[in-house]
């Protein structure tokens, strides 16, 4: 992924999803394989935890409710915990609405599926997909490899159990990634103040349970976000 | 129990992904609402790569200075000067490994 992508000819946005989407991929390896791990700790069948990790295709969410169940929490708190952690979702998705709102029926059902923080991030920072078909071509593609990469992952992990330690070196290759995606946003003045205002909010709350920090701290950036619209109007 | 739990997080997690695109399009949503998530992106990546950061130490993490903090800046300083990421997470593991062999 570059800073400005350059706009590439039709037959090769498939090819720019997957160099986008590779090193992203990668990054989420040693989260997967973690979660894996978890999985097989608390006694998960192989083939729910793969087909599960398919299904979910979310990471902190599915480890939160791994993490729950080992602990014998009720379905109930458990798909709490899941939505609280994941709604940050419905801010993805109603940000790229636009981008599914011309596309076929079973797209704009199904395509979501594969709407995560890596996924949304890579997209929007695309200026070449306004096209309904060279963006679903480039998120169905991304999403595909992305999902190949977790699922394998995944798996491995729940072969290698506890052979796998949740405080590998490793798993800074995730946060490499995420800083990969947000320095080079950070060239107009608001998006840093929102930038500012979202971590230390999220830093200040990362002691709340199950991940809520995020929500708490990505809500504290919207609203940054929200008053600097309003001073501008 | 598992295979239900798992199901059932995975179609709250769809109906998540699905609420502002098909079920109540953002489109329909105030003209602010959808201006203010112009910012969404900037604020999620912060708040991820702060709840990364903060995951093991909570806040104090800021306070202490650690091998990560030298490879926060050098990964930072790499993708905000030339935007490539595979570069970026090159330059953060080998900053990170040896910033961690220095005594």
């Amino acid at each position: 992924m570059t800073a400005a992508p350059v706009a590439v000819s039709a037959p090769r946005i498939e090819l720019a999803a997957v160099q986008d989407i590779v090193p992203v991929a990668a990054s989420v390896v040693p989260f997967a394989l973690v979660i894996g791990s978890a999985m097989r700790a608390i006694g998960v069948p192989g083939g729910v935890g793969v087909l599960g990790g398919g299904a979910m295709y979310s990471g902190s969410a599915h480890l939160a409710a791994v993490a729950l169940l080992g602990a014998g929490a009720e379905l109930v708190m458990i798909l709490a915990a899941v939505a609280v952690i994941n709604a940050r979702l419905l801010v993805y998705g109603a940000a790229l609405e636009p981008r599914f709102r011309d596309q076929p029926r079973w797209f704009r059902w199904l395509g979501p599926h594969f709407l995560v923080d890596q996924t949304y991030a890579l997209a929007t920072a695309r200026d070449d997909l306004d096209a309904p078909d060279r963006f679903r071509r480039y998120w169905l593609v991304a999403g595909l490899v992305l999902g190949a990469f977790w699922v394998v992952a995944m798996a491995a992990g729940m072969g290698l159990g506890a052979a796998i330690h949740a405080s590998s070196p490793l798993n800074f290759t995730a946060t490499a990634v995420i800083i990969a995606m947000l320095a080079p946003r950070l060239r107009a003045r608001p998006h840093v103040i929102v930038a500012c205002v979202s971590a230390t909010v999220a830093t200040a709350s990362s002691s709340l349970p199950n991940g809520l920090g995020l929500g708490v701290g990505l809500a504290a950036g919207i609203v940054a976000g929200g008053l600097i619209e309003a001073r501008r109007r | 129990m598992s295979a239900m739990v798992l199901l059932a997080s995975s179609v709250v997690t769809w109906l998540l992904r699905v609420g502002f695109i098909v079920i109540v399009p953002a489109r329909r949503l105030p003209e602010g609402f959808r201006r203010v998530l112009d910012h969404a992106a900037v604020a999620a990546l912060a708040a991820l790569l702060a709840t990364a950061l903060a995951h093991d130490s909570g806040a104090a993490w800021l306070l202490t200075p650690s091998p990560v903090h030298v490879a926060v800046v050098a990964a930072g300083l790499v993708a905000w000067r030339t935007g490539r990421m595979g570069l970026t997470v090159v330059v953060a593991v080998t900053v990170l490994y040896a910033a961690q062999l220095l005594p």
